[in-house]
This record gives structure tokens, sequence and C-alpha cells, in this order.
């Protein structure tokens, strides 16, 4: 009897004890092994089957995909630390205020942006509520509208690629559409990875910012005193339209050069989503480095320089080196090429010194090496629970429920949806993705979902649960960094509007897939 | 007691400075991916070896680092009920949850890992690869790695841990040179600390 339920039993069990707060790895990791034991003992499992744990653990160790992890990471915190976020939303506020809505659509502008280049989220939340929420109160803004649009701007990291969420969901579906596409025999299924899921939720993210925009667009025309438009200052006016245009471009050429290089090789196909990580935080460290360090400015600028000098020659000229029939003129662009090589190398090494000089570079590095750990320390929880939890049988468990609902694939997709969604409210997206996605995503893909859509689901799903009051995180964040005149009334009930966005979001994606599906299948069906 | 923590003192030292020095690998990482791209699509170079030290950079990392990431306590916990514990409450929970999940971890971890290891470092076991790197048994020592820092950092996490049961006060969290760099100036990244390393 007990036996029959052990799996059900597991995974309860860790959602009661986990609440304890221990580290949830350790207590992931120690309930798996206490019901191993346990099932052992009532002949429902064989301790033998820990024998796979190293195997397991090196499989995670080795993983290429999640390598893109620490680096988009060390990317994200060296963004933070440089105050990109601050400049841009600083400029775009001076610029936009005389509109109607203006700041809170700057805000919304500047969560886009942010999202598209890094992907750290409290941070972007933590920012724009130290910068612009004063500046959005001091103008007359409803505390709730300025908020909860920046609660949900700054959350869009999760969604818009390149996300470290959607790096973890596109590491585990892709595992899960290996084992569908295994189940149901159809051995040339498409595989599918971390560039396809990065693909995917582009549009789906920007369906998001246009529905915010549209929200606050239609607010502040039907009700201006929930968003005033303040005089001009004497600064402001005096503006010509040159100047506002170099402040745009100061605030916009950072975050943009580093989203055409990440997002842009990325989607067309040109480094996978680690080598863009690479080169993404390569590109964030010079950016960083030329704020700290005014003095290396022209190295850094003479580094970029040549990065694009080698571009263009790339473009006309054959530099594969491996051969020896190079005629006169690839001769001479193969000597350059190998000199502008050498400034980029100084460059970097030199941004690198200006940071450490300025004492960014240990914090970031530190900082990336700790949650590095930390999520390996997860991930080895989270395959100890799966290896018992598959031993005793939980996978058919699960199976068998999500079929014997009603509905078919919407009705498994509205339950697991739900269940993520609250599960949000407790737990990180981490243990979200590495215990439930792998035990329901499988089951889902046979079902018929298609992997990429499945994972933008989710991707939005959990950015929803992550606004909503009482647990979202986004409050907790959006709390530490507001004044303490707004209420955490006013922070609840200012995101309802935008849940209901979310939930508007979703609906759309869920009935029309291709917005998810139509990108990816462009870019990577050639 | 004093000697106690003298030896939890020394354990969190060495927990901080392991944890420090393998830390830097994840800057190796990022300054290695981007030269193997500038080589590859340069200049048409892949070099199996030079990418691999990527992948064994961070196989170090994710393993070496675990000690230091409990001493600062960026382990992730669901802080909902934690959070508003007495010191007390939070030190039951650390030493009862160090007996009963993080030494069954580590027991397990430690077994099943050292005849796989072992039976790696008898064959010298290779890279896969050809013209890859060939210390494939040095990178799944790591796996040990991880249980001996992580072994370490517990010993010192639950001897804090019962002190405050036993004499009570607060649990002391790392004295300040065993946290990571302070972040630079009067910037908000205090408040902006990825609680927790929610991205």
């Amino acid at each position: 009897m007990i036996a029959e339920f052990l799996e059900l039993a597991l995974f309860l069990s860790i959602f009661v004890l986990i609440l304890f707060g221990f580290p949830v790895a350790f207590t992931l990791a120690g309930t798996a092994l206490a019901f191993a034991v346990l099932g052992d003992w009532l002949g429902v499992f064989q301790l033998r089957q820990l024998n796979f744990l190293p195997q397991r653990i090196f499989a995670i160790m080795s993983n290429e995909v999640l390598i893109a992890a620490p680096m988009f990471i060390f990317m994200g915190l060296v963004l933070e630390r440089s105050r990109i976020a601050a400049d841009l939303l600083t400029s775009m506020a001076k610029l936009f205020r005389g509109m109607r809505g203006g700041l809170a659509l700057s805000v919304v502008v500047v969560g886009m942006l942010m999202a598209a280049s890094t992907g750290i989220v409290g941070a972007t939340v933590v920012t724009m509520g130290l910068i612009a929420l004063p500046v959005m109160l001091r103008a007359g803004y409803d505390p709730r509208l300025a908020t909860g649009t920046i609660c949900a701007s700054g959350t869009l990291g999760q969604v818009i690629p390149p996300s470290i969420v959607l790096v973890f969901l596109g590491d585990v579906l892709t595992y899960a559409n290996q084992q569908a596409n295994l189940k149901s025999g159809n051995f040339a299924g498409k595989s599918v990875g971390v560039g396809d899921l990065f693909a995917g939720s582009l549009i789906p993210g920007l369906v998001l910012v246009g529905l915010y925009a549209l929200y606050i667009m239609i607010v502040a025309w039907a009700r201006p005193a929930m968003a005033p438009v303040p005089p001009p200052t004497a600064e402001e006016a005096a503006m010509t339209p040159g100047a506002r245009l170099r402040l745009l471009a100061h605030g916009l050429l950072p975050p943009g050069i580093l989203i055409v290089a990440v997002l842009g090789s990325i989607l067309s196909g040109i480094a996978t989503p680690t080598e863009a990580a690479g080169v993404g935080a390569v590109g964030a460290l010079m950016l960083a480095a030329m704020r700290a360090r005014p003095g290396f400015a022209p190295v850094l600028r003479a580094g970029v320089a040549a990065a694009l000098g080698l571009m263009v020659i790339n473009g006309f000229f054959d530099l594969l080196i491996l051969r020896d029939d190079f005629s006169g003129l690839e001769r001479v662009m193969l000597r350059l090429a190998f000199a502008l090589t050498g400034l980029v190398a100084v460059a970097v090494l030199a941004a690198c010194w200006a940071l450490h000089s300025a004492r960014q570079l240990a914090p970031v590095v530190q900082q990336t090496g700790l949650i590095t750990a930390m999520i390996f320390a997860v991930l080895v929880g989270a395959s100890l629970f799966a290896l018992v939890f598959r031993g005793l049988g939980g996978e058919e468990t699960v199976h068998h429920m999500l079929e014997s609902l009603p509905g078919g694939l919407t009705g498994a997709m509205i339950f697991v949806m739900l269940l993520m969604f609250v599960m949000g409210f407790f737990l990180d997206f981490l243990e979200i993705i590495f215990i439930l996605v792998p035990i329901v995503g499988p089951i889902l893909i046979l079902m018929g979902a298609g992997p990429v859509w499945l994972g933008v689901m989710i991707a939005v799903n959990l950015q929803t649960s992550f606004l909503t009051p009482p647990f979202g995180f986004a409050l907790f964040f959006l709390r530490g960094a507001a004044p303490a005149s707004v209420r955490t009334m006013d922070i609840y009930r200012g995101v309802l509007p935008f849940i209901g966005l979310q939930l508007v979001g979703l609906a759309l994606i869920a009935l029309f897939p291709a917005l998810a599906t139509w990108l990816p299948d462009y870019l990577f069906s050639k | 007691m004093r000697t106690l923590d003298r030896i939890v003192g020394l354990l969190d030292a060495l927990t901080a400075w392991i944890g420090r020095a393998f830390s830097w690998l994840t800057l190796f990482m990022v300054l290695m991916t981007f030269a193997n791209v500038v080589l590859r699509y340069v200049f048409g170079l892949s070099i199996v070896a030079a990418y691999e030290t990527v992948v064994y950079a961070f196989g170090i990392v994710l393993t070496g680092v675990a000690g230091w990431t409990l001493l600062t306590d960026q382990h992730v916990r669901i802080d909902v009920f934690y959070g508003r514990m007495s010191g007390r409450a939070q030190a039951w929970v650390n030493v009862v949850g160090t007996v009963i999940f993080l030494v069954p971890l580590l027991y397990v971890v430690a077994s099943r890992s050292w005849g796989y290891v072992g039976r790696s470092w008898k064959m010298r076991e290779t890279s896969n690869e050809i013209a890859g790197l060939d210390y494939l048994y040095v990178l799944k020592s790591f796996m040990l790695v991880f249980v001996v820092v992580l072994a370490i950092q517990g010993l010192a996490f639950f001897l804090r841990n019962l002190r405050v049961l036993i004499l009570g006060g607060e649990i002391r969290g790392p004295a300040p040179g065993n946290l990571p760099a302070p972040p630079p100036g009067e910037d908000m990244a205090g408040a902006a600390q990825p609680e927790r390393g929610r991205p």
C-alpha cells in the first residue's frame, strides 16, 4: 500500500521539507535518499540504481550548454555594475517625459533593452526602482501604475533572450524532447536547443512589451491624472534636436551593441549560445571598463575598431590559415588580421586590468563563481531526486495522471501551468525547471506540445508567477528599492493589471503557437 | 569553546580561500571562449584542446566553489518561513538539516563516485575527442573535491549553528575576510545583489 504511493509521498515530502528553509539542493538530495532507502526496504527500489549518480554528476560538469550560464551571469553582473541601465533610463526619461505616459513607456523600453542585453532580473527591477520610481512619483504618477510598470518591465529579462531561465529550460527541454522522440519511436525527430528557444521567445517577449505599452497609453489617455505630463524644465526646453539625439545615442549605444553582438550572432546562426555568451561577456567587460576608467578608452576603442576591422576583412577574404595557396593580397590581409587580432587581445586584457584596478572585477568573478556553484548543487540534488523518483515509478504515475485529465493536451497544459504558477510563489525558477519540467516535459511533448512552444509558455508563466502578490520575488526586489512613501499595498495592486496582461499574452501564445514557433522555424530550418 | 571557534575560523578561511581562487576560472572561461570564437570565425581554426579547457574550468568552478557558497549562505533557501524564524530556530534547521540531508548526500556522492573516479585514474582516461585534453581523470576527480570542500565547510557550518543552540545568540555570518569582495563604492549593487542568485 505505502509502496505504491511512495513516489507521490516523495514529491509531497520535498515540498513540505524545503519550506523549513534548509538549502534546497541538500533537502532535495537528502529526502530523495531517505526514500531510496525506504523503497529498497519495501522492495520497490534498488539502491544499486544510485550507482548511476556519478555519471549523472559528470554529465552536468561537462554539459556544453550549461557552460553558457556562468558566462551570461558574468555578463549580467558586469553590466549591472557599469550603470548602463541607469544611464539609459536617465536619458530616455529626459527625452520622453513630455509625452503622455512617456515616463512609464521609457521604463518599458529600458526594461526591454536590458532584458535583451543581460537577463538578470533582480538587478533591472532594483535599478528602475531606484532611478525611475522617484522621477515618476515626483511627476505625479499614480504609485500603482509606476510600480506595476517597473515590476513587469523589469522581469522581461526572463522571457526575452538571452535569458538564463531560457538556457536552463532549453537544456532540460532538449533532453525531454529526445526522450519523447525515443518513446514515440520517432528517431528522426527534430532536436531542439537553446538557440531555438531563444528565437522562439523573442516575438512573445515583444508581444508582452506591446501589451504593456498599449495598456500604459490607454491609461494615460483615459485617466490623465494617473500619468500627468510634467512641465519641461528649463534645461530640457533649451535642448536642440541634435542634443536630444546625442543623449539618446549615448544611452542606447552600449546595450545596442551588445544586443546585436549576442542576439544577432545566435539568431543568425553564426554562434552557439555558449559562444555568444563569451563574446557578450567580453563586450560587457569593454563597455564597463570604458566607464570605470575613461583613461583606458583609447586602447579599448582601438580594440573595438580592430574587431570590426577583422569582421570586414573576414567578409571579403578567405583567412582560413590551414592551407598554403595564399595569393599575394591574401597574404597581406592575413598579416593585417594577425595584427588586428593582437590589438583586440591587448584591448581585452586592458579592459580586464582597468576593471580590476577599479575594484570591479573581483566582485563579479566571485559572485559568478558562487552563483554557478549554487546552481550545480541544485542540479546534483535534482538529478538525485529524478533518479529516485523514476526508480520508484513516478514517471508512469505522472503520465497516467496527466493523460486522465479531461481535455487531452489542453487539460494537461492547464494543469501543469497552474501547478508551476503556484510553485513559483515558493520556489526559484531553478527548482521548477530542474524538478518539474524533466518529469512533465516528455509527457506533454508526447501528447503533442511543441518543445519550443512549451518552453515559451513555461517562461512566460514563471514570469507571471514572479509578479504575483504576495510572494512574487519581483515585488520584494521593488519593495527593497522603493521609497517608504510607496505602500506595499500600492505595489501589490499596481501589478494586478500587468498580471492580467501576462495572462492575455499567455492566452495569445496558447492560441497562436506560431508566435513562438515561426521565428525558429524560419531561422533554423534551412 | 575558544579552540572550537578557532577551528571554525580556520575551516572558514580555508573554504573562502579555495572558493575565491577557483572563482577566477569564470574569467578564464569568458576569455578563452572569446579567443576560441575569434580563432574559429576569423582563421577557421578550432583547437579542441583549447575548447576543452573551458569545459574543464566550468567543471572545476561548479564543484570547487560549493563550500564557499555554503559559507556565504548563497545556496538557495526557501525563506518564506526561515526568514521569519528566530536565530535559535534557524540554527535548529541548519543543525538538523546538515545531519539528515547534507551528510547522506556527501556520503552517497563520495561512496558512489570513488570507484567511478578510481577506474578513470587507473586507465588514465583521455578525451573522447581526437586532440582533446587528456586529463579526464583529473576532471572527474573534482566530484570528490566537491565532497571535500562541502565536508570542510559543512563541519564548520554545523559547529557554528550548534554553538548558537548551546550558547544562544545569533548565527554569526562569515568573517568579512571570507566574504566575496564588496561591491565598489556607492553604487546600488548592495541592494541589487542578485539575492540568492536569482537571475
